[in-house]
């Protein structure tokens, strides 16, 4: 097989296996096997990408170019630097996991939920990969139209409300970035991001921004985040914030950052305070949240808040860290939400006053929870501690307040991590917790153990992102000269 | 030249316009409205071809056709509607017929 | 010589691993087993660095790096190991004491139903602390600090359906996530500047003035959160909810003295900032004087001991403080031997009495429990430091270099080292007068019962043999005015500052003042408690200001954790729900109402349209005759 074909294969490949499903009129159980096989046929894929992935080469690499329409300079142009390459992977590991737990619960509807599920892994790849504007912009919406049909049909009591808010939130953005697509394509001549012309516009930078910044997201664009969260099924959250999340924050790093230096530099501060606030605004809601999802969902606005630190402040340990830490906090956050989900599943609520004692007789569920919400907040020696060393080291050589910031909101996530873990975990048992209430099933470890041994061996040898994911000795200076 | 000079056709074809828009902003039935509106195309038929040869240029004329293609197509749909209307035994008043209402 | 290190290091992680894979598959006491065997077999590790050392010329150390830990541009962290006199010294205490208490752990956890969840723990913390010492670079260092401060959640916690048990756990990691969160500023200053973190010689050279001293700051802070000195110290005492052998382990002999180890692996830099070492020096003095205070109060035989390793972790900190950083190793070293000792002879008397902590109810024990009583009293006398138990080589010296300084500080310093050792020998005794002599009380009679007709299980009894003889002749390894073969090994990695090397005058007239001292306290404990000549003063106000330990815990609760946790609750009620969550709904809303007023316009009135098109119309015909 042709290396440079492998990276259509994997945005292709899902959705192929959607209309499969969607055209085969197959039993509930088949269905899901199939969407599994496929899933993890893309996980092999993804692999075998990594395996011919070349470290010490620069630009573009597994690149394929068609024409589009020729007129406006469109071309179908996709490819992966190293550290899109690390995104496309979480997006298929993480999409795999969801599917199994999707399969395990058994959803209604089968077919139309596996073939949105493939739908969106393949339109997700296809974000990380695209390297056309128009192509990256149609793949950006294309996320949305799975994502409004799962949380719209498989979701909790408040979905619809929660549906509307999430679309509307971000097509509000990401029309804005279409404009600013237009505006720039027309401008320079082409919509290609390799050879498109660095650009000075304010306007088009705040474009850009504003749909990544919403997608991400960022304090006080978060507006959707707490009730996407809560309403949908507990594998779309996985989803929504392991990867999709991700999005916004690698549409940052890819075209806002490197397409517009001069823009960067002057909105640096801004920036970084946006990001500072949803560090900080998030651990302290976190905090005071009083149900499982509730936690997770604010850490994850504190995440992408220290992520978009790491990013805006462009250094070379900043931008290291930041890959190193969204690869990290996706297989966080995604384990976690189905760990919730899972909690959900034997006690029928995510309230922590209903909850507690569980670890007594669940010892996988204990070890598992314990785990993850260790590496979660940081324990120094864990992956995700490693990613937010190298940022806040990063953004310290930026100013020290912005590091003392962190250093500080990182003392919050022990706070409100450990709450989690007491209040799910330990004293007295809650009201909704029945005795015969399972440890996790072999079904539901087999979902959870691959991701966090991927984070363990991540907790081991974090420089195998961080020294992966960008070409040549300084991430900074290949930002600056566009990857190439 | 033969017969009234150009102005006079224009005058004839303003008044009816005029009558034809009077027509259809007071009168109530929807076959007399609808017979107004026909007199309003007319009286923008009489006016083109009028001018069309005050000007000796047939596009007027030519237009004045698809106006009245146009007006049959009009005719076609409005007397069916108030044909369909009369059917199912509903007033003819175009006030009461406001289904549109925002 | 590394091998021995990285076998030291992978030992107990091995433990864990085996007792977490195999889980529920093998018996309760194979998971005990597994844990003990790892870690004696770190201590071989440990014996086969330190041995290949000392064969080694000049013995400066040694670096072996598995691979790059972490790297990014022009900074790289190795997973590196550094081998030298100072780890492994830590080494040999750590694996060796860590091996004894856990062999002790199996008798003393026996009939747990969660045994195995505390081996595959306590295998953990050993290689926590592994890591901690034999890092070859501050942030491999800090890793091994997250993780013991981790390992040390978990143990705490380790009865987690008690709810003050998970509040002291929680306490516990966020006092130290604090720590390390100063620790990590330092670091970024160090990157900032050198690019570097690594311990490779005279590191931290050539910062400036103001960055060396906040480099300093950061990593006293990370210091005094782990060793529990003030102001950082309130969840020590809060932490003896663990199992007892955790303490001993844990919050005695190993994790809490890391603080003092990292003093001294930093040197370079905290010599550079003279001004923070001294300052770590004077938290030392105040935290021994304020600990040993407290201590003379509290009634519960593990808090008691608790408030002393404070106390006992304040001379470390005074003696690495003033530079004398062989003589605070050296505490380090005797401090693990009776401190360790102490603890697990409090656990045996815990255990006999179906775990009962509070010391007015034990009156008598000793008459039940013979062994028990004498290893007490070894630990007891090493701790208030009467020749020629351990603690007298020790603490003495640490005085004597305080009296070397020869300034005003010095001899404030000095003179709270005496008064320490006062108070130390007040609150010893006041505990053995209190448990041990005299007539066993209704209590105690009523609740002893024996294990198999002796004093505790055999593997109980026996570590606890080991430390008291340790207790007793660990010290005679060094009198530092007569022989010193243990600063002369140290003296490679940390050698101690010409200012803080006492004559031997000075060492002479200090043992003279510190053992009068200490024995003043034993005869003051001895007429109050004993002989009931003496009454305690009244002075109640001091009574309820050494009862509430001098009010830390209600000052930070409204100082930090109230004023927060009220602007996250105002936070969510003020902005969140109303602002943000708000928005979205209201723009909707408000599209929605502008709709309902542009809807009006539709009547469904033909002669409405009608007239609207007539005047839109005559307006466009209007605007192109003005136009015109």
């Amino acid at each position: 097989m042709n290396a440079s074909s492998l990276t259509s294969i994997l945005i292709w490949l899902p959705i192929a296996g959607a209309i499969l499903i969607w055209i085969l009129p197959l039993s509930r159980y088949a269905t899901g096997s199939l969407a599994l096989l496929f899933s993890l046929a893309e996980v092999g894929f993804w692999i075998e990408q990594a395996a011919r992935f070349d470290f010490t080469r620069s630009g573009l690499q597994m690149e394929e170019r068609a024409t589009w329409f020729g007129d406006l300079h469109v071309s179908y142009h996709v490819g992966v630097y190293g550290f899109s390459m690390w995104l496309v992977g979480l997006t298929v590991v993480a999409m795999a996991a969801c599917t199994g737990y999707g399969f395990w619960v058994g959803r209604d509807r089968s077919r139309a939920y596996f073939g949105l599920m493939l739908l969106l892994t393949g339109a997700t790849v296809g974000v990380f990969v695209a390297q056309d504007l128009l192509v990256f912009y149609a793949f950006f919406e294309a996320m949305l139209i799975p994502l409004y049909v799962l949380i719209g049909v498989w979701g909790g009591a408040r979905r619809m409300e929660a549906t509307i808010k999430f679309v509307i939130y971000t097509m509000a953005g990401s029309l804005l970035m279409l404009a600013a697509i237009i505006a720039y394509g027309l401008k320079s001549g082409t919509f290609d991001l390799v050879n498109g012309p660095t650009s000075a516009s304010r306007w088009l930078f705040l474009g850009f921004m504003l749909a990544f910044v919403i997608k991400a997201p960022l304090f006080p664009f978060h507006g959707w985040l707490p009730d996407a969260y809560r309403e949908a099924p507990p594998e779309v959250s996985a989803v929504l914030s392991g990867v999709i999340a991700k999005a916004g924050l690698y549409g940052m790093l890819r075209i806002a950052i490197a397409k517009f230096p001069d823009p960067t530099s002057f909105y640096r501060t801004a920036v970084l305070a946006l990001a500072a606030a949803a560090l900080v605004y998030g651990s302290l809601l976190a905090f005071r949240s009083t149900d499982f999802r509730g936690v997770v969902a604010y850490s994850s606005l504190a995440q992408s808040g220290l992520i978009a630190l790491g990013l805006f402040a462009g250094t070379d340990l900043g931008f290291d860290g930041a890959v190193l830490q969204m690869v990290a906090h996706g297989l966080i956050s995604t384990s976690l939400f189905l760990i919730a989900g899972a909690v959900e599943r034997r006690t029928t609520t995510g309230e922590f006053r209903f909850l507690g004692g569980m670890a007594r007789g669940r010892p996988a569920l204990a070890t598992l929870l314990m785990t993850l919400g260790v590496i979660s907040l940081a324990v120094p020696g864990s992956a995700s501690f490693a990613g937010e060393f190298l940022i806040l080291a990063g953004v310290f050589q930026r100013a020290w307040w912005w590091s003392a910031i962190g250093a500080g909101a990182i003392v919050l996530a022990a706070m409100y991590m450990l709450r989690l873990i007491s209040a799910v975990l330990h004293e007295a048992r809650g009201s909704t917790v029945a005795d015969e209430a399972l440890d996790l099933r072999p079904g539901e470890l087999a979902l959870v153990v691959p991701l966090v041994a991927g984070l363990l061996f991540l907790s081991a040898w974090p420089a195998g992102i961080s020294h992966h994911s960008f070409f040549g000795q300084s991430p900074a200076a290949s930002v600056r000269s566009q990857f190439k | 030249m033969l017969g009234p000079d150009v102005a006079w056709y224009v005058a004839v074809a303003a008044v009816l316009f005029g009558i034809g828009a009077l027509g259809v902003l007071i009168r109530r039935n929807t076959l007399v409205v609808l017979l107004s509106l026909e007199l309003m195309l007319n009286a923008g038929n009489l006016a083109l071809i009028a001018l069309s040869r005050h000007w000796h240029n047939g596009s007027g004329q030519i237009f004045a056709l698809a106006v009245m293609a146009v007006a049959a197509s009009e005719v076609c749909v409005g007397l069916g509607l108030v044909v369909a209307l009369n059917r199912r035994r509903l007033s003819l008043d175009v006030d009461t017929l406001s289904e549109l209402r925002g | 010589m590394t091998g021995g290190a990285w076998l030291c290091l992978l030992a107990p992680l091995g433990g864990t691993s085996l007792i977490t894979l195999c889980g529920t598959r093998i018996p309760r006491v194979a998971a005990a087993w597994i844990a003990t065997t790892s870690v004696f077999v770190a201590f071989g590790g440990a014996v086969w660095a330190f041995v290949s050392l000392r064969s080694q010329n000049g013995h400066r150390g040694e670096f072996t790096t598995a691979w790059t830990w972490l790297e990014s541009g022009n900074f790289h962290a190795g997973l590196q190991l550094f081998v030298d006199p100072l780890s492994t010294v830590m080494m040999l205490i750590v694996s060796g004491v860590g091996g004894l208490i856990v062999l002790y752990s199996i008798g003393y956890m026996d009939g747990d139903d969660e045994e195995r969840r505390y081996f595959a723990y306590i295998s953990f913390f050993v290689f926590s602390m592994l890591l901690l010492v034999e890092g070859g670079n501050l942030l491999l260092l800090l890793a091994g600090w997250g993780l013991v401060g981790l390992s040390s959640y978990l143990l705490i916690g380790f009865w987690h359906e008690r709810p003050s048990a998970v509040e002291a756990a929680k306490k516990a990691f966020v006092m130290n996530a604090f720590g390390d969160a100063t620790m990590a500023l330092a670091f970024f200053i160090l990157i900032a500047h050198t690019h570097s973190l690594s311990f490779v010689s005279g590191f931290g050279v050539g910062l400036s003035p103001t960055a060396v001293n906040l480099v300093a700051l950061g990593l006293l802070g990370g210091a005094a959160a782990k060793s529990a000195q003030i102001p950082l110290q309130t969840w020590l005492p809060d932490a003896m909810e663990g199992p007892t052998p955790v303490s001993a382990l844990i919050h005695a002999a190993t994790m809490v003295t890391a603080g003092v180890y990292l003093i001294a692996r930093t040197h370079f830099i905290f010599e550079q900032a003279r001004t923070v070492e001294l300052i770590a020096a004077g938290t030392g003095a105040l935290t021994l004087l304020v600990a040993g205070l407290i201590a003379l109060v509290q009634v519960d035989i593990k808090r008691v001991i608790a408030y002393s390793t404070m106390s006992q972790i304040g001379y470390m900190f005074l003696g690495a403080g003033v530079g004398a950083y062989s003589s605070g190793m050296f505490h380090l070293m005797t401090h693990a031997f009776f401190k360790a000792l102490l603890f697990m002879t409090a656990g045996l008397a815990i255990h006999a009495l179906a775990g009962e902590q509070d010391i007015r109810n034990m009156r008598g024990l000793g008459r039940l429990m013979p062994f028990t009583k004498w290893c007490f009293l070894a630990g007891a006398l090493a701790l208030v430091g009467i020749p020629p138990f351990s603690g007298f080589f020790s603490k003495d010296s640490i005085v004597a270099s305080t009296a070397a300084l020869g300034t005003w500080y010095g001899w404030i310093f000095w003179v709270c080292g005496i008064a320490g050792a006062f108070l130390t020998g007040l609150y010893t005794f006041r505990l053995w007068f209190l448990v041990f002599p005299g007539e066993p009380s209704p209590f105690v009679r009523e609740h002893h019962h024996k294990h198999h007709g002796r004093e505790g299980a055999w593997t109980m009894l026996v570590p606890v043999g080991v430390l008291a003889v340790l207790a007793t002749v660990g010290g005679w390894l060094q009198w530092s005015p007569q022989w010193h073969p243990f600063s002369d090994w140290l003296e490679p990695a940390a050698r101690t500052l010409a200012v803080a090397a006492p004559t031997n005058t000075q060492e002479y007239y200090t043992s003279v003042a510190t053992v009068l001292a200490g024995l003043a306290g034993i005869a003051v404990a001895w007429a109050i408690y004993s002989e009931r000549k003496l009454a305690i003063p009244a002075a109640p106000f001091w009574r309820r200001t050494l009862e509430h330990k001098f009010w830390f815990d209600e000052l930070y609760d409204a100082v930090f954790y109230k004023p927060t946790a009220a602007f996250a609750a105002a936070l969510r009620r003020e902005f969140e729900e109303p602002v943000v969550l708000q928005t979205g709904p209201d723009l909707g809303r408000t599209t929605l109402e502008t709709g309902g007023f542009v809807r009006r316009i539709q009547t469904g009135l033909l002669r409405t349209y009608v007239l609207f098109l007539a005047a839109g119309a005559a307006g466009v015909v209007l605007a192109f005759l003005i136009a015109k």
